[in-house]
């Protein structure tokens, strides 16, 4: 069950580092290093 | 350079900006959040007879997040024996200090005292989701402040994961999925459950192996809760719960009898009595810091207790107990607890000679409303 849950975050995670580097827009950007952190401390379990 | 590779270069130098800022938020945040993963330090006092751990009473739990110390306190003269547990919710801190005050200063004459502080170890290590709450809070002492972690209601879901939809626990009730993580809901557990589920049943084990008599739970719940300032008993002890409230009615502390419930499984005071067939009782006492009602979260008012939202809503009568601007601090949590254990004790010895169980060194409700906790509990090191 661990590694399903790594594997929808690790996904979610790269979704949104791509979008960070393809995105063109300064504040989106911003949106988006901010959902990262989540996903990044998600992945290694630290809660 | 052209406006081009002027734009690209900028969009690649916000990138990296934006990158490096993830991964410090990262670096500095998960930091913090492994500081809840370091136990809390506990002192046993010089009664302590014998240093265990959960997992001994149910191997599979060894190294698991689940474990957690259990203190035994046995006399020399034979009687009951009496459990004391602590943080079946942690973010009840009344419950939990009030085992380790115990732990760190009893020492037992007659029968044992087995003390369990943190019942759900793994509850210590986060905290609820969405409540801007403290991770930890001090009480001082005469040699410096003691830090503790204020942890969440259920078991860290990194631990346990994922919720199901619907949860039906041991006792066939049905509840919401995230009570499949509350330890007051999975008694008598499973032994190949979830986490939680193995916690219970570990406990049970604990019960049967050390010979419970008499099991006491300890929480804490919102003031605007109607169980409150109460002693919730099962039917095996209903003479041992009202001999106990009158002598507290009597010191003019006000407990209210509240009888289990016999169709709400999975609680401690229903399956400790109904699987275990002991004396079951959970103390439950007023803390502002984990009402809805209350403003903002912090260490203060997990300690002093004081919110001018709770005392506008009991000027409003919206709350179950009087709620002035003195607030309810810890050290008046903690001393009910100490009273009402001290009265369940009472009452054993008055009701079952036989089965007493005589503690000394125990500090007086009195002197921990009058002095705080920190005068009692052990030095930090």
């Amino acid at each position: 069950m661990r590694y399903i849950y790594h594997l929808i975050v690790l996904y979610l995670m790269l979704q949104t580092a791509w979008y960070l580097v393809q995105e063109r827009t300064f504040w989106k950007q911003a949106g988006a290093a901010l959902v990262l952190v989540l996903l990044l401390l998600r992945l290694f379990l630290v809660k | 350079m052209k406006m081009g590779n002027r734009a690209a270069f900028r969009r690649r130098l916000s990138t990296v900006f934006f990158a490096a800022l993830v991964l410090a938020a990262c670096f500095f945040a998960g930091r913090e959040f492994r500081t809840m993963r370091a136990p809390d330090a506990i002192y046993p006092g010089p009664g302590l007879t014998a240093s265990r751990l959960l997992s001994d009473y149910l191997p599979p739990l060894k190294g698991t997040p689940g474990d957690t110390p259990v203190y035994v306190f046995e006399g020399k003269a034979p009687g009951g024996a009496v459990l004391i547990l602590g943080g079946t919710h942690p973010n009840e801190p009344a419950g939990f200090l009030t085992a380790v005050l115990l732990a760190e200063t009893i020492r037992t004459v007659r029968g044992k005292v087995v003390i369990v502080p943190q019942a759900n170890a793994s509850g210590f290590t986060h905290s609820d989701p969405q409540e801007g709450s403290p991770q930890r809070y001090e009480i001082a002492t005469p040699s410096g402040p003691r830090v503790f972690r204020l942890g969440a209601r259920v078991t860290n879901p990194v631990h346990q994961w994922p919720d199901p939809t619907i949860y039906v626990n041991p006792g066939g009730q049905t509840l919401a999925g995230v009570e499949a993580r509350n330890l007051n809901r999975v008694y008598p557990g499973r032994a190949d459950g979830s986490l939680t589920e193995r916690v219970a049943y570990a406990l049970m084990a604990l019960i049967k192996a050390e010979g419970i008599i008499l099991g006491i739970d300890l929480h804490e719940s919102a003031p605007e809760y109607p169980v409150i300032n109460a002693i919730v008993f099962h039917e095996n002890a209903a003479d041992l719960a009202a001999t106990a409230q009158m002598a507290l009615q009597a010191e003019g502390l006000d407990f209210r009898l509240e009888a289990s419930p016999p169709n709400l499984r999975g609680l401690s005071h229903r399956e400790w009595g109904d699987a275990a067939g002991i004396m079951a009782v959970l103390l439950e006492t007023p803390n502002a810091s984990h009402g809805r009602l209350k403003g903002k979260p912090s260490a203060s008012l997990v300690v002093d207790g004081r919110d001018r939202f709770y005392e506008r809503a009991a000027k409003l009568g919206r709350l179950f107990v009087p709620f002035g601007p003195e607030g309810i601090p810890l050290r008046e949590r903690m001393a009910r607890h100490l009273a009402g254990i001290a009265a369940l004790l009472d009452a054993l010895r008055e009701l079952t000679p036989e089965r007493a169980v005589d503690l000394e060194s125990v500090p007086s409700a009195a002197a921990v409303r009058a002095a705080g906790p920190g005068t009692f509990l052990h030095p930090p090191k």
